[in-house]
């Protein structure tokens, strides 16, 4: 059996005043695959997902990355190559506004991983063609439109090379129009590069078309897991009936 | 303000002076420092109204001719009048020579010399009051107007004055003005001061009878015995071979009653022209004047020029250590900023000038301590404006979203790199305007290193405006100075938010 690109074991995460979000979640992301993470919101898709990210320390539990460990017993090992190798893309683009698309992607690899410039722009380049964005690289963030800038963010994240994509609902702040373009590149990245990605999604159709394994949250608990054919099954769970009704 | 800080400058003084004596040092640099109020106005030491580059005055020819006599050089030290005794305990002049009146109060303080002159006190009312008010007495009730710090408040105080009568002033001439615009209706001034600034001018007349007689002397550090036995051997051969006759004849300060001190007149001779209080005939040099000014708004350009970057950058410190350093870094900075903003900037000016020689003798590291006044002027122009530029930056470091710390993160920046490269970045546009506001009120705020005798543009303006009779016209000059300054600023500031606004002048790796 090969290393997991991304393992995590036993999540658990309570916020000090709204109570536990996260209880118990185990989840297993094969190199090369596609991850979904469904449920209804406030189900504790994204902290799941922020605790995967490395951005948020879970209370318990712990997570490998490509079969090293990065959080430990609910503590974040400090080792930057780890986090480095989690790249991840928020619902908002959050792209630096006082750069071009071009620096936005190039930023990193040449201050993170420190590629000479020549070098970290090729790899830049290469990252905003991977999501046909080639062509914006000399446009300044508000010069682009909300389906651009969640493109530039996802090369942006893509130029590091990451072991594993999050994303986060990448198109919650989007229109349905920019929603399909955005949905698009990253269905041309999971299908045809094989990259390894985790997305929290409510768009079924991506699941069902791109998702090779899928994870249904409910109440900060993984309630089921499967392959993209749970989206079509019906009475194994009330909830996700009850999920599937509604979306 | 300043005199409550003389007793701890006074600690620290007699903590290290006397270490060696004044008149040794003398004979070793070859120097006497003197120092003066050259703003404080005619016939002491003035700007030369014909010359304003040229400092003139009855006591600038007393001290030379006392250098002379020491055989040594004269070199003058300017500072704001109330601030010489403690330029003088702080070590940055030898002795004082302007118009120090011998009182007690004083005397507790410095050593005084043997006297080189002899005033007394004169009453100057309006003209047109001239038989109204003949005496001190009819003007009981009424609000006087008088030179601060000096002997004719005490005067007042004795005849039974209420001190909420006894109008101060900054300088010489505001009380004559003060009296003819009819803010008061009389000051007493010392008798020469008043026949100097009132004897010419038609609106005023002289109330008879000058009362009150007091002595000038020089002043120096107590414990400077040595220095002292020299200024008065000096001063007494200059009272009496008529050389200091000579001088107080030709400043027409001459009276009979210098006899009594001592003096000898000497041959009689005529009163030189720069000593008759008169606005020169054909108007003020305005050539001459303007490029004063000139030279002094260059002083107060680079007094900002200098600090306020380096403000800028030690605030933009400052704002990262309060919000994102550990903690107890974090409470220091914002301990400083608010300790910083909650002083006044001209009492900081004041102890940093005047305590630090003292503090450094007092750690035998003198020299390292004694610090150039424009070197002063700018360490605390830059130190007290980090503090506010420090809440701007951290009023912008706190605009920028938490969102983009995440996206910095997730791609594996520090926390040092990510405030290099994308926070601060972005914060500076943010707090551009607010520091191009804060640069243009620093032009204005360096005026006040003049306390320490920076000659920066209010200085030089107001000095040649007092000997002049021109103080208004002066003070429009210098505003017109301080207003292109400014508006330099803003064309600075400007080019500076365009600059910030176009991608690829920032931090950027890559140069296309």
């Amino acid at each position: 059996m090969t290393t997991p690109a991304l393992e995590a074991k036993g999540i658990s995460k309570r916020w000090p005043r709204t109570g536990a979000v996260l209880a118990d979640c185990s989840l297993r992301v094969e190199r090369r695959t596609v991850h979904a993470l469904i449920g209804a919101s406030g189900s504790g898709k994204s902290t799941l997902l922020r605790c995967l990210g490395l951005l948020e320390p879970p209370d318990a539990g712990s997570i490998l990355v490509d079969g090293a460990l990065a959080v430990d017993q609910g503590v974040v090992a400090a080792d930057r190559s780890v986090r480095r190798s989690v790249g991840m893309v928020f619902q908002e683009p959050s792209l630096f506004a006082h750069l071009s698309a071009l620096a936005n992607v190039s930023l990193a690899p040449h201050r993170v991983l420190g590629l000479d410039p020549e070098s970290a722009r090729n790899r830049a380049c290469s990252a905003l063609d991977r999501v046909h964005a080639l062509h914006l690289a000399d446009r300044r963030p508000d010069e682009l439109s909300g389906g651009e800038r969640q493109r530039v963010a996802i090369a942006r994240a893509l130029a590091m090379e990451p072991s594993v994509l999050l994303c986060d609902e990448p198109t919650s702040a989007l229109d349905p129009l920019l929603t399909r373009e955005v949905m698009a590149v990253l269905r041309e990245l999971a299908l045809d590069a094989g990259t390894t990605m985790v997305v929290v999604t409510h768009d079924l159709d991506f699941v069902a078309a791109a998702a090779d394994s899928v994870d249904f949250l409910h109440a900060g608990r993984i309630r089921i897991s499967g392959t993209a054919d749970l989206l079509g099954t019906r009475g194994l769970d009330d909830e996700l009936d009850r999920f599937l009704q509604r979306s | 303000m300043p005199r409550v800080l003389a007793p701890l400058l006074v600690l620290l003084a007699t903590m290290a002076a006397a270490a060696d004596d004044g008149m040794a040092r003398l004979r070793a640099s070859g120097i006497m420092r003197w120092g003066c109020d050259i703003s404080g106005g005619a016939p002491f030491a003035f700007p030369d109204p014909s010359d304003p580059d040229r400092v003139i005055g009855f006591e600038v020819e007393i001290a030379e001719e006392l250098a002379h006599r020491l055989g040594v050089r004269a070199e003058r030290f300017s500072a704001d009048w109330l601030a010489l005794i403690d330029a003088l305990e702080a070590d940055r002049c030898d002795l004082l020579i302007n118009g120090f009146e011998v009182t007690a109060d004083r005397e507790r303080v410095v050593a005084f010399s043997t006297p080189y002159f002899r005033y007394a006190q004169q009453l100057v009312v309006r003209a047109e009051d001239r038989d109204r008010f003949t005496s001190l007495a009819d003007l009981a009730g009424r609000p006087i107007a008088v030179l601060n710090g000096s002997a004719s408040i005490e005067s007042l105080r004795s005849a039974g004055v209420p001190p909420s009568l006894i109008v101060e002033y900054d300088d010489s001439l505001a009380p004559f003005t003060e009296t003819i615009l009819g803010r008061v209706d009389a000051c007493l001034q010392e008798s020469f001061i008043a026949q100097f600034f009132a004897g010419h001018d038609p609106r005023l007349a002289l109330v008879d009878a000058a009362f009150d007689p007091g002595i000038y002397a020089v002043v120096v550090r107590q414990g400077d015995d040595d220095l002292l036995a020299s200024v008065n051997a000096a001063l007494a051969s200059m009272r009496a071979d008529g050389t200091l006759g000579r001088i107080l004849q030709r400043w027409g300060l001459w009276s009979d009653a210098q006899r009594e001190l001592g003096i000898d007149r000497g041959p009689i001779i005529a009163t030189i022209p720069e000593a008759i209080g008169t606005p020169p005939e054909d108007g003020l040099p305005w050539s001459l004047v303007l490029w004063s000014l000139a030279r002094a708004a260059a002083m107060t350009a680079l007094l900002t020029i200098v600090s306020m970057p380096i403000a800028t950058f030690v605030g933009l410190l400052l704002a990262i250590a309060i919000l994102h350093g550990p903690k107890p870094l974090s409470r220091f900075c914002h301990g400083y900023v608010l300790l910083t903003r909650g002083t006044p900037l001209l009492v900081q000016i004041f102890l940093l000038y005047y305590s630090l020689p003292a503090l450094g003798a007092w750690l035998g590291i003198p020299e390292l301590l004694t610090w150039n006044k424009v070197v002063v002027g700018i360490v605390c122009l830059a130190a007290n404006y980090a503090a506010y530029e420090a809440e701007i930056h951290r009023a912008a470091l706190q605009a920028i979203p938490q969102s983009q710390w995440d996206a910095a993160r997730a791609l594996g920046f520090t926390r040092a790199q990510t405030l290099r490269f994308i926070i601060v970045p972005q914060s500076w546009r943010l707090s551009l305007p607010a520091i191009i506001n804060d640069l243009n009120s620093l032009i204005k705020d360096s005026s006040l290193v003049s306390m320490i005798g920076v000659q920066e543009l209010l200085a030089v303006a107001l000095g040649i405006g007092k000997a002049s009779f021109a103080v208004p016209s002066m003070l429009v000059a210098a505003a017109a100075f301080y207003l292109v300054l400014s508006l330099l600023a803003d064309w600075f500031g400007q080019s500076l938010e365009r600059r910030a606004r176009t991608v690829g002048t920032l931090p950027e790796p890559i140069h296309r």
